[in-house]
């Protein structure tokens, strides 16, 4: 560590890799901390968590008991065991007492993506609500047609302030928090919609995965989905990584001669995104033309037999897009995690190690910054797995019922929060190679042989 | 490379020394291997590691037993090695699943006895790890957090236990140390007037003891003293005069006095009832105490012993001066007199005892003996022979009077030593019998009659004549008063029949004579077989192949002995055997019988009946010797045995066709034209249906 600081130093390393080797060192020292007890107040299985995009602070739960709570994850609340053990308890929790909470488990509970003055809790009780963080009171309530199982909102958006919401009905619906009213209503799924997400490079994408085992594609200002992923179509292996921009082009393009121009255009976008940051701007005038000639080219006459493909057999019971917006990750009821080419709509064929998921309900997947790791909820276990090789390459063991949810907050800390059916949610956070000498002196944590 | 080959050797080693440690069927583990596994592991890492693997793997074994004495050994390792601990702690879920079992397709296997000390113990450790190291291990607390509070199992809760009673013990004493402290202040507050009037009462005391001394001053006593003393040689006896002479110097109570000496009486009661009593509480109320000013506490301490210490002094100077005794010489005036007689004529008994107490004496022993016949006919009913024996009475009398002189030591020394040898060596002596009323005058030769109607019985509400001097005459008394003993059998154990069975194992039928199934009981060797017998009935275990030619030369050495024999005994025996041999062939064949009717009873074919009797032996052989898998095997009960034969498949079929069948009879003799009709219905509808109670069986 201290030699590479030392290079840093010198110049020989560029600070983006020393970020990044450190961060990937960190990540792959991950452990059930000691140190840091979130102390829930949940009496029911917590169903999500998520952490806020803004300050990376505050962390947002929501469980089965129809409870909501949001924690500070950086200030400990108090301390216990000499100061060893830092206890972080909520600092709100809203439950059915709340005049206006929810009446069934919550399954789905996401902050407002610019700042933490909001946040949308999604229930079975078929409301989705907008709640005043400050005022924990709800602004805005969203009637639903049936159970809500999932809901999202584009940390990208900047025209737009929609949550997607996927029910038990077959209809994704976009509620929309500045009018109050449904603003769209996609149909196309043949079952209930288990998990919806936006497309990390465009605003106006959403990706959804139903109960009939479809990933379906929309884009929002255009009617009807765009691209249903089919596990029968692959792609062996994945594209280059950016790193050799214009090779994986080439490759992709010699490839991948049926995608045509569009291909070229669409993996410009999230590059120019990863260059720049957010480039939305860029992104968003760089895909408008290439949306419209691929839907234009699929949708008029999209084909049956593309209409019916399916991603898993069963459900999707999880999706995740990569930080960079290119690949997409899908968990199935099938027990399969695949890993998806946005750009072509292939799978990939990655073979994750066998893993047993949980069936009958949405997970929560969670994947690192870098898009070198994905963590799966398997049952008790969550598994990080290494996303191109799909090799497993940690195991968390802690929670005593099934882990329903995960989040990696990578902004700080490179800390992995985990909420299960045993109503645990549990901090997994880097070893602590340093402060652990330091705790062991004042304690008595050593050998005892008396004989 | 040595090193390694080395350390391949050790890591054997630990390995074998938890597996050894782990095979037994014992409920702890052995101790000296507990040691040694300790031993071996504490000073290498590599060991440890081993050593946690090996264990997790025995955990994972499908037997309780084997989990059982793991998981002792964990916790043994546990609670010494931090690394130990940390590698435990990761699969901390797992083992608790394999130890407690709380995972409903994972539950604790066979034996259930073992299964259920095993989850109680794994709560227990838990609990203990909790405490001990929860703070440094996550999983340890969200392990007994799970435990707890979602599967709401209950833990023992050891320390909190015991803080609790802990906290209820200085409850108490802070509770008793405030109620001492308010006595205490009381007792400050009060301690002036106390004092006054204890003094008082002492002065009054003093006066009127000065007052009745004075008056009696006036009556000398010392007239036959000089006389007597030449009398009485004995020293007996010339201390019962000394006595006396003491006696005669206490005050007399007369007319005059009365009202001093009641007035004392009262004043004594006063002191002793109420004061002496009080003072000695106070003592120690402020012996326990605890109160910030120890100064005045010590010199109020002192100053309540000094006054106790000044009313023991008058105490003694009243019981001196006699009149602490006058209520009770008021009540026995007559007796007085008697009492010299008596004295003399009773003086080598024991000197100084009064007649009262004699008396009161013999009531006590009557008393206790009822005592005792209460506590025997208790004991009695509650079958306890051996406690339903009373000591004689006399003996219990000799023991008072031991007593008794104890307490008057001072007075009668040289009979004293005498009296407690006689007294150890009667009691050696002393018969121990059984309680009758016989025992009330033990060893007393009554020749006298008794009144018949004088006790016991009520005559007031008798109408007829009462003879209130019938008398019973002391012959039929000394008859009624007869030891009686009633004779006991003495029942010896029955030996049980100990014939071989068929299916292993001895008959257990305990008879006195002839066992019902396998003839006359004879005494037989551990294996069943007759210790003094012809070698004819040794046939009868063709088994037990072993035997045989130990069996064969034991009957060529009998036959050669048998043939120098005289012929009549030859006959004899020959006669006999030859009865026996008939017996043995008649119980053979039984048996052979038998055997074949339990293997054509079970579904097992014959090639299978020869591997049952393999195991029959095997386990007849081995029976004590208990396993882990003998742990895990089922008990075979008659229940077992009977589900077997009657719930297979074969039997319920059959069972199923009865029943099936006599219910078509019934149905066809009910209604005998039916068929009929059926087939008309059949033909017409252009369809052959066969009727349900024709199928061909």
């Amino acid at each position: 560590m201290w030699k590479e600081i030392g290079d840093r130093e010198a110049g020989k390393i560029r600070p983006n890799s020393f970020s990044s080797r450190i961060k990937s060192n960190r990540i792959s020292n991950l452990q059930l901390s000691n140190h840091k007890d979130i102390v829930s107040p949940h009496r029911g299985s917590i169903n999500s968590l998520q952490v806020d995009l803004t300050e990376g602070r505050y962390l947002l739960s929501g469980a089965s008991d129809a409870s909501a709570a949001v924690y500070d994850v950086q200030k400990a609340t108090n301390y216990e065991g000499n100061g060893l053990i830092a206890k972080h308890k909520c600092l709100f929790s809203v439950d059915k007492q709340h005049e206006k909470g929810h009446k069934y488990a919550i399954s789905s509970a996401i902050w407002y993506p610019v700042d933490t003055g909001l946040f949308v809790t999604g229930s079975y009780d078929h409301c989705i609500k907008v709640w005043d963080t400050n005022t924990t009171q709800v602004v805005m309530n969203f009637k639903m047609p049936g159970k809500v199982y999932r809901t999202a909102m584009s940390t990208l958006a900047t025209s737009h302030m929609l949550i997607a919401a996927g029910t038990e009905d077959v209809q994704v619906r976009l509620c929309d928090i500045s009018s109050g009213a449904f603003a769209h209503t996609l149909s196309g799924h043949r079952d209930g919609i288990m998990t919806a997400e936006w497309s990390t490079s465009s605003e106006w994408v959403l990706i959804t995965g139903g109960c009939d085992g479809a990933i379906r594609f929309w884009d929002i200002r255009r009617a009807g989905c765009f691209l249903v992923l089919d596990q029968s179509q692959s792609q062996l292996g994945r594209r280059p990584p950016v790193l050799g921009r214009s090779a994986a082009n080439k490759v992709s393009v010699s490839k991948l001669t049926s995608a045509g121009p569009s291909s070229l255009v669409k993996s410009r976008a999230p590059q120019k995104k990863y260059a720049n940051g957010h480039g939305i701007k860029q992104s968003t005038i760089g895909r408008m033309p290439a949306k419209g000639s691929a839907r234009q080219r699929v949708h008029p006459g999209m084909l049956s037999i593309q209409d019916r493909a399916t991603a898993h057999y069963g459900a999707v019971t999880g999706l995740k897009v990569t930080e960079d917006g290119m690949y997409l990750l899908s968990a199935g009821s099938d027990s399969r995690i695949k890993l998806w080419d946005l750009e072509s709509g292939y799978n990939t064929l990655v073979n994750f190690e066998m893993v047993r998921l949980q069936t009958s309900k949405a997970i929560q997947l969670a994947i690192s910054q870098d898009s070198a790791h994905v963590f799966v909820p398997c049952m008790t276990v969550v598994k990080a797995f290494d996303v191109w090789s799909g090799k497993m390459s940690l195991a968390f063991r802690g929670h005593y019922e099934s882990v329903n949810c995960c989040w990696f907050s990578s902004q700080d800390q490179q800390e992995l929060y985990t909420g299960g059916s045993d109503r645990q949610i549990l901090v997994w956070s880097p070893h602590k190679s340093i402060s652990d000498d330091m705790d062991e002196g004042h304690t008595k944590d050593q050998d005892n042989w008396s004989d | 490379m040595a090193m390694e080959m080395e350390g391949e050797e050790e890591r054997g080693k630990v390995r074998a020394l938890i597996e050894k440690a782990t095979n037994s069927t014992a409920a702890e583990v052995d101790p000296r291997l507990l040691k040694a596994i300790k031993s071996v592991v504490r000073f290498s890492d590599s060991e440890l590691r081993v050593a946690a693997h090996t264990l997790m793997d025995l955990m994972k074994r499908d037997h309780s037993q084997v989990r059982y004495l793991t998981l002792l050994i964990i916790d043994e390792l546990f609670m010494r090695s931090k690394l130990f601990r940390t590698l435990i702690v990761e699969n901390l879920d797992q083992l608790l699943t394999l130890s407690i079992g709380f995972r409903r397709n994972m539950p604790l296997p066979a034996p259930p006895a073992v299964a259920s000390t095993l989850r109680s113990k794994a709560i227990e450790f838990l609990e203990k790890w909790n405490v001990s190291f929860g703070v440094h291990y996550r999983q340890l607390r969200l392990g007994f957090d799970y435990l707890k509070n979602s599967l709401r199992f209950q833990f023992p809760n050891l320390q909190e236990n015991a803080a609790r009673i802990e906290r209820e013990r200085t409850e108490r004493e802070r509770r008793t140390q405030e109620i001492l402290r308010n006595k205490f202040e009381t007792l400050k507050t009060n301690f002036g007037s106390i004092k006054e009037e204890m003094q008082s009462t002492v002065n009054e005391i003093g006066e009127c003891l000065y007052i009745a001394r004075t008056k009696e001053e006036s009556v000398p006593l010392g007239l036959l003293d000089d006389e007597d003393f030449e009398e009485f040689r004995s020293s007996e006896l010339r201390q019962i005069r000394l006595d006396s002479l003491k006696e005669g110097e206490k005050v007399c109570e007369n007319s005059d006095n009365k009202v001093v000496l009641d007035a004392l009486r009262e004043l004594y009661k006063l002191l002793v009832t109420k004061h002496l009593v009080s003072v000695q509480e106070w003592i120690s109320l402020l012996i326990r105490v605890e109160v910030a000013d120890n100064r005045l506490r010590d010199s109020m301490l002192k100053e309540l012993i000094d006054i106790r210490s000044r009313l023991l002094s008058v105490k003694k100077d009243c019981d001196e001066s006699g009149c602490a005794l006058l209520k009770t010489v008021k009540n026995n005036q007559e007796e007085e007199e008697d009492f010299w007689e008596e004295g003399n004529i009773g003086s080598t008994e024991n000197g100084s005892s009064t007649e009262p107490e004699k008396r009161k004496e013999v009531q006590s022993s009557n008393k206790e003996e009822k005592i005792k016949s209460i506590e025997d006919r208790n004991s009695w009913k509650s079958n306890k022979q051996n406690e339903n024996l009373a000591r004689v009475s006399s003996s219990s009398k000799v023991k008072d009077k031991a007593k008794e002189c104890s307490n008057l030591s001072s007075k009668g020394k040289e009979s004293l030593g005498s009296e407690t040898s006689v007294r150890s060596k009667l009691l050696t002596e002393a018969p121990v019998i059984r309680w009758g009323s016989f025992l009330d005058n033990w060893g007393s030769v009554s020749n006298k009659d008794m009144l018949a109607n004088q006790r016991g019985l009520e005559l007031e509400s008798h109408w007829g004549r009462v003879d209130y001097d019938a008398v019973i005459p002391a012959e039929k008394i000394a008859e009624l008063n007869l030891q009686a003993i009633v004779y006991q059998e003495n029942l010896g154990e029955i030996q049980p029949c100990h014939a071989p069975l068929s299916k292993g194992g001895l008959c257990k039928r305990r008879d006195l004579r002839v066992c019902p199934f396998h003839g006359p009981i004879i005494p037989r060797d551990d294996e069943g077989n007759p210790i003094n017998r012809t070698s004819s009935i040794d046939d009868t275990n063709p088994d037990l192949a072993s035997d045989i030619v130990e069996q064969l030369a034991k009957k060529a050495v009998k036959n050669v002995r048998a043939r120098d024999k005289e012929e009549a005994r030859k006959r004899k025996l020959d006669k006999q055997s030859l009865w026996r041999a008939k017996l043995a062939k008649v119980r053979e064949h039984n048996e052979a019988v038998l055997r074949d009717a339990a293997l054509a009873s079970t579904s097992r074919s014959a090639v299978v009946g020869e591997e049952i009797e393999e195991t029959i032996g095997e386990k007849s052989g081995g029976r004590n010797k208990q396993t882990l898998a003998s742990m895990q095997r089922k008990k075979v009960t008659t229940k077992g045995r009977l589900a077997h034969k009657l719930l297979t498949t074969r039997v319920t079929d059959a069972a199923i066709r009865q029943i099936t069948q006599r219910e078509d009879a019934t149905y066809r003799e009910a209604f005998p034209n039916q068929w009929i009709l059926h087939c008309n219905v059949s033909t017409s509808l252009g369809k052959l249906v066969v009727p349900i109670g024709n199928h061909g069986w």
